[in-house]
């Protein structure tokens, strides 16, 4: 059956394999994708793409390479190679024309396939990641031998689902078989790590054996998705492309609060939240329509928290708007990783070089984040704020005030009090004399010193708020109108601590200057300090009883130091922005104005679309969106396989590597958006229910040399255990782990002198009890000096969004396997466990080794591991003082321990146990 | 923005971890002890041209015989005032305490000036020295000993006037985050000469880091096996490179070959390449062990040198620091990076301003400098060894006046239009002075040299032309010196 199946193949395959001496094999037409844009990438987009146009040629949008160049002739004149400027120009002799200038010439096969292709017609194609994802038809299985009903053997039994039938066609094309099923503890301690970032425990694999049931798979696979852990699996996975840190970043990196949208993404995990929504709430969370009291709800601003995630730069003398731009330039980058793939931040400066986005749909794009309130100011407004307590208390009596005396007033006062918006920050105003913006964000004023602030709308303000502070006593602040010596608006006696004031202004229209001036004869030379100013309406009920206590209620509020996290909010009417194209990158040069809209690229916003990011954030998750579901099902997989069907998962583009596996990435996206209505743990179960998925993962010298890399996936996944992984098991597995859930990061234990950051006085404080033990994902994060054990296993320092990690093998990892202090702790823990479950030492090292991979030792191992101990021991039992300096962690001091001791610590080294196999 | 790892970086760990131990497998496990971060391309090769450094270069860079085969590179994190130390300039004694003239301040930006500063004079006693007749300060009266070793470059400028996307663009060649630095771009080229040290590494005093954190060390786009490794000075030199206590030699050693001979097992029985790698990093790692403390501590060092560089066994210094720079060099390290913090003279307190201040950062690294040019020499290792010191930036001529008011101390402002910074050592003229200031200090009038310059010189010295020289990233071949830069011909020997 085998020999005709074959005979078969090579009559079909005949026609096709033979070789033309220039160009692509007779008979086949010339593909713009597979053949024509890479000889274009190589040779010629460099002069005549999307950074230079020379001689106002471009073969980046297919109208240009049809447009006359400087010289007046065509390019590329459809069906016409021999009148084809382009051609003329590869093709001539003469040095000052001849193409590539100073470049390698074209060989004789890509002349070939310009030439084939332009008397073709020189038809243009679509890259395939920017065409909308149609379903592709599931390939039969069905060879020859089956055709006739003979056999239900090879391919169509080892298949378990549509996955499988993708790639056992594409291996049959790569003459390689497929593997069996792995053994059932090695499949399962894959599997939880994959699902829940953790090892499986010994109860789970001993059911699992047992289990004959023929679901017995699946029921072990819908367990691990419904367990908690497998929540903060996929958080460490989204924390790299969210660029999560516990710190604000740049030079002085201080700290900032952002664990609640940690916990958010934990949550959204657990509960399975569709992607679609999941998207929204971090990029619009703050404009979803669901509101309680006039307020978004709450989960959602905190989702917000994704693009707050950009750093802060607080070091002195830097300009605001110039990092508020790198924020926003920021955002519009990440979002294009995350969810485009697409390498966005080359067209900040000009055209794509290689993929047809022109320079200014960069800013019509940054124009949906441009409005966000955020405007690097030293405290990070906006901020969420969390009001417990009394202060709680003061909060609901206002609200509830409001509602009593005027409900339309609600939704701003609410809004003021859970995140101070709108707002002027003072870093606005306009330098006076005696004035100046202090060092970080704050606006100074001194006796007989002066300052403006700049057009605001007074129309409807009857009150002024203000966040000012200073340590001169019997310090006035005057506020006049349009002048200096204005009509007074109001006047405002300074706090000796920075304190949220509300006062009276006297009631006018329109947009106006304020001027500010200080009386402060007490201390001429002490600063008075100002935040933020802000013009509203005054509370209602104004002379009913009780109105001062409400009045001086909402001020307490304001001024009480909260808990608080940074959070997007938009700005509205006067606080919204315009958004110019930069010319050429540069902040400081605006070019034309531009209003929000997507990339012509992909498919256009719907008519009614809202033009903000809500609007936005619809439109990536939307079914048309040629781009969401290849991307983020890719990333779902190469956490699982390490490595994408698109290897280069933050790029899809035409520079990016092309699908190994085009129809099952097609696939994998529709059954994604469409039949699993974006759940991630329904795709996550149909990649791990695949035989594709659960094949052994051994490797043999025809696989090596076919196939090095696993690209068409002849062999289950084997792949080095992630920062996180690595650390969680040895804790898992030694019974230190903690599974404690959410709340601030915790600091386990690190070298002295790791955190040297300048100008902050912070530290690394050991945190007590069991959040010395808690998961990876809980672990303190500061960007200029994350926890050394996560960066030397490959972690980023999270101050951009990164895709992947990649996998490095270095002697720094031995170095903290093998010593650093968590992992002795673990292989003490070990050790007293493998004590307790045997009485010979031949028996604790089996047992030692059955904990941490789940599968019986083989003799010759255990004699290396015999040898071992038994040296250990003879040196322990020699210098018993030794015992007493490796065993610090337990009670119990005997040489036995410690040579067990040193036994675990080889057994937490092993390749193994650091690999997911 | 910055994908600091990218798809080529992959291929390019592929081919150098795995494709490397794939063909090299056959000649057995001895011959793949050699570590491909502490390699680089250079000794991941080795195996095959062990015999000869001067092919280890990765291949296809364009290269040619370099005059400096290793680096000593001296960052004063902060930037020292060169008008206080290097630059003499006599008419600004005469414009001390005058308000600063208009055109210096149209159209700038500073970091902390604002409003009209005055002009600050010289706050140290100049002088010639040495046949080449340097001027240098009292403020350095052991440099004026080696003057005759050294080329000034008095015109240096620069783009960034904040520390660390100054630092960056010094060491990186961009303000941004994710380039590779110099120290990467040179082991990557080079590689490295030392099986059991890495050929990248950093030392820092000062009792802070760089402002810039690890990316001026970094390894940027290229893989992270180039980048530096930080040694320290207080606790393990590397972390996590001493034993646990209670765990010696003898048994570490055994535990290794445990590992390793389990994971041979596992190797013939899965055919991962991946666990070879392993099995050699686990050798480098405690070959490492070893050699790192050895390299690090100075016991064995004689009286008169710890003398001469003004250092107590024991006691981690930037002086420690330039002795052990001198002794990784002798190791064949192929780049050390040194960084000092605390040369930020704005005058806003007794040790941050050009008088007392910086004084006391001079009498702690003067000494040291000046000695391990001379223990260099001594060594004959000058020849071959350039040693370059700088920082991000100079100092401005005029007073700071932080928020418009006079400082209790004597300070200047970060300044980028001029500022000195000089080299020793490694093909460049012994006693030359290169680039001029005008009167006041201000701007560079004559032979201007901006960092991208200095990178380039720098390149050129270790045999590379820095416009060849590339690695290609996101689409395009990316160089140190970017779009700019070139060879300060004139400093070359």
């Amino acid at each position: 059956m085998q020999t005709r199946f074959l005979i078969g193949l090579v009559v079909v395959a005949v026609p096709v394999m033979y070789f033309s001496f220039a160009g692509v094999p007779w008979g086949k037409k010339v593909d713009y994708n597979a053949d024509v844009k890479p000889i274009l990438n190589k040779h010629c987009m460099g002069c005549h793409g999307g950074v230079k146009k020379a001689g106002d040629v471009s073969f980046l949008f297919e109208h240009e390479m049809l447009e006359p160049g400087k010289s007046g002739k065509i390019p590329v004149v459809r069906g016409d190679a021999d009148a084809s400027e382009m051609i003329r120009r590869i093709l001539t002799d003469d040095p000052d024309e001849k193409m590539p200038k100073n470049g390698t010439p074209l060989n004789e096969k890509e002349i070939g396939i310009l030439k084939d292709w332009i008397n073709e017609g020189a038809e243009w194609e679509t890259h395939w990641a920017y065409k909308k994802i149609e379903r592709p038809d599931v390939p039969s299985l069905n060879g020859f031998s089956n055709l006739f009903g003979l056999l239900n053997t090879g391919d169509k039994a080892w298949a378990r689902n549509e996955i499988d039938h993708f790639v056992a066609k594409k291996l049959k094309d790569e003459g390689l078989k497929t593997s069996p099923e792995a053994d059932r503890a090695t499949l399962l301690r894959r599997v939880s790590l994959d699902i829940t970032g953790l090892p499986p425990t010994e109860k789970e694999v001993q059911d699992f054996e047992n289990d004959k049931s023929p679901d017995a798979y699946e029921k072990v696979v819908d367990k691990l998705l419904k367990s908690p852990a497998y929540g903060e699996k996929w958080t460490s996975m989204w924390m790299d492309l969210a660029r999560y840190a516990d710190t604000k970043g740049y030079e002085s990196d201080g700290g900032r609060t952002m664990w609640r949208y940690r916990d958010y993404v934990v949550k959204s995990f657990n509960e399975d939240k569709p992607f679609d929504r999941f998207t929204i709430e971090q990029l619009a969370g703050d404009l979803l329509p669901e509101k309680k009291d006039g307020f978004p709800v709450e989960q959602n601003v905190i989702a917000t928290g994704f693009h707050r995630n950009t750093m802060t730069n607080n070091e002195g003398g830097t300009d605001d708007e110039e990092f508020r731009t790198a924020a926003l330039i920021d955002r519009v980058n990440t979002t294009w990783e995350v969810w485009q793939g697409t390498t966005f931040a080359c067209i900040q400066c000009h055209s794509h070089p290689y993929d047809p986005i022109p320079h200014d749909e960069y800013y019509k794009y940054a124009a949906f984040f441009n409005n966000s309130r955020d405007e690097d100011v030293w405290d990070e407004w906006p901020k969420l704020r969390f009001y417990k307590g009394e202060d709680s208390v003061r909060v609901e009596r206002v609200k509830d005030w409001v509602k009593k005396y005027a409900p339309a007033e609600l939704e701003a006062k609410t809004q003021f009090m859970k995140v101070v918006e709108p707002k002027i920050n003072a870093h606005n105003f306009v330098k006076g004399d005696q004035s100046t913006v202090l060092v970080i964000s704050y606006y100074g004023v001194k006796d007989k010193g002066n300052a403006r602030i700049p057009q605001v709308n007074l129309t409807g303000a009857d009150n002024v708020l203000m966040n000012i502070g200073t340590r001169a006593e019997n310090a006035v602040l005057t506020l006049h109108l349009d002048k200096l010596d204005g009509p007074v608006l109001s006047t405002i006696k300074v706090p000796m601590r920075d304190t949220v004031i509300v006062a009276p202004i006297t009631k006018t229209s329109g947009k106006h200057d304020i001027y500010l001036s200080l009386h402060s004869p007490k201390a001429p030379e002490e600063w008075v300090r100002i935040t933020w100013a802000a013009f509203q309406k005054a509370l209602p009920g104004a002379g009913q009883p009780g109105y001062e206590q409400i009045v001086s209620d909402y001020a307490t509020a304001l001024t009480r130091p909260t808990e608080s996290m940074p959070v997007l909010w938009e700005g509205k009417g006067d606080f919204a922005r315009k958004t110019n194209v930069f010319v050429r990158g540069n902040w400081m040069v605006k070019g034309p104005e531009v209003k929000p809209d997507v990339p012509k690229l992909l498919a256009p916003m719907p008519k009614d679309a809202s033009r903000d990011r809500l609007g936005l954030a619809k439109w990536i998750v939307s079914r048309d969106n040629a781009l969401t579901g290849r991307v983020i099902v890719n990333r779902f997989w190469e956490q699982l396989f390490g490595r994408g069907i698109v290897e280069t998962v933050e790029d899809f583009g035409s520079q990016g590597a092309e699908p190994s596996h085009p129809e099952l990435l097609d696939w994998l996206a529709v059954s994604f958006m469409e039949d699993y209505q974006w759940s991630v743990k329904k795709l996550l179960k149909t990649i791990v229910m695949s035989a594709t998925y659960r094949q052994d993962s051994r490797s043999d010298e025809h696989r090596k040399e076919k196939d090095p890399y696993n690209v068409w996936l002849s062999r289950g996944p084997r792949v080095r255990l992630s920062a996180e992984q690595v650390r969680d098991q040895a804790l898992a597995c030694s019974g230190l782990i903690s599974n404690k859930m959410y709340g601030p990061s915790v600091m386990p234990p690190q070298p002295d002198k790791i955190w040297q950051s300048p100008y902050s006085g912070e530290s690394w404080v050991v945190s007590a009890g069991e959040d010395k033990y808690r998961r990876g994902v809980y672990t303190y994060w500061k960007r200029t000096a994350p926890y050394p054990s996560m960066t030397t296993f490959d972690a980023p320092s999270r101050e951009f969004c990164q895709s992947r990690r990649i996998i490095t093998n270095t002697p720094l990892q031995a170095l903290v396997t093998l010593n650093d202090p968590v992992y002795l702790e673990a292989a003490e823990k070990l050790a007293s466990k493998m004590q307790t479950r045997g009485k010979t030492p031949e028996q604790q090292l089996k047992e030692g080794y059955r904990l941490l991979t789940f599968k019986p030792i083989e003799q010759k191992s255990l004699n290396v591991l015999m040898k071992v101990y038994k040296d250990a021991l003879s040196e322990y039992r020699q210098k018993p003082s030794e015992v007493d300096s490796i065993l610090v962690y337990g009670k119990e001091k005997s040489p036995e321990l410690a040579a067990l001791t040193v036994s675990a610590n080889v057994l937490l080294n092993l390749d193994n146990v650091v690999t997911k196999e | 923005m910055e994908k600091l790892l990218k798809e080529l970086q992959h291929a390019e760990l592929h081919r150098q971890t795995r494709r490397h131990f794939l063909q090299s497998a056959g000649f057995g496990l001895g011959a793949l002890g050699l570590g491909s971060l502490l390699g680089s391309c250079g000794s991941s090769k080795a195996g095959e041209v062990a015999a000869n450094s001067e092919s280890l270069a990765a291949g296809g860079i364009p290269q040619f015989a370099p005059k400096a085969k290793r680096v000593i590179y001296i960052h004063m994190a902060g930037a020292p005032s060169q008008l206080e130390l290097f630059d003499y300039k006599p008419e600004l004694v005469k414009y001390h305490g005058k308000d600063c003239p208009a055109e210096f301040l149209e159209g700038k930006k500073f970091a902390f000036i604002q409003g009209v500063p005055k002009m600050l004079g010289p706050q140290g006693k100049f002088a010639q020295y040495g046949q080449s007749g340097a001027w240098l300060s009292d403020y350095l009266p052991y440099l004026q000993t080696v003057a005759d070793e050294l080329t000034f470059l008095k015109a240096m400028h620069t783009d960034q006037f904040n520390h660390a996307p100054a630092q960056l663009l010094l060491h990186t060649g961009s303000p941004r985050l994710g380039r590779p630095s110099l120290g990467a771009w040179a082991v990557y080229g080079l590689g490295s000469e030392n099986r059991n040290l890495p050929g990248f590494i950093v030392l820092a005093s000062g009792g802070r880091q760089p402002d810039a954190g690890k990316s001026v060390y970094g390894s940027g786009f290229l893989p992270s096996v180039y980048q530096g490794v930080q040694c320290r000075t207080g606790g393990d030199p590397v972390l996590y490179v001493t034993d646990p206590n209670g765990m010696n030699r003898n048994i570490r050693k055994k535990t290794i070959e445990a590992i390793n001979e389990i994971n041979r097992q596992t190797y013939e029985e899965v055919q991962d390449p991946e666990i070879l790698t392993r099995i050699s990093q686990y050798e480098m790692a405690f070959r490492m062990q070893m050699s790192v403390p050895e390299v690090m501590d100075v016991a064995r060092e004689p009286q008169f040198i710890l003398d001469m560089y003004g250092v107590k066994a024991g006691e981690g210094s930037f002086g420690m620091n330039c002795l052990l720079a001198r002794k990784l060099i002798e190791n064949d390290v192929r780049f050390v990076q040194l960084f000092d913090w605390g040369w930020d003279g704005h005058g806003t307190n007794a040790t941050d301003n050009v008088e007392g201040g910086l004084r006391s950062k001079c009498q702690i690294s003067d000494k040291p400098i000046a000695a391990l040019i001379k223990d260099l020499k001594m060594r004959g290792l000058l020849e071959e060894t350039l040693v370059v010191f700088g920082a991000e930036f100079g100092r401005t001529p005029m007073q700071e006046n932080r928020n418009g008011v006079v400082m209790p101390y004597m300070g200047r402002d970060h300044h980028l239009e001029a500022y000195t910074m000089w080299m020793a050592g490694g093909g460049v003229k012994q006693g030359y002075s290169h680039g001029e200031t005008d009167e006041l200090g201000y701007y560079g009038v004559k032979d201007r040299v901006h960092v991208h310059d200095l990178q380039a010189t720098i390149l050129h010295l270790m045999g590379f032309d820095h416009e060849k020289f590339t690695y290609p990233f996101q689409g395009r071949n990316f160089r140190l010196t970017d779009t700019e830069g070139k060879v300060v011909k004139q400093v070359i020997a």
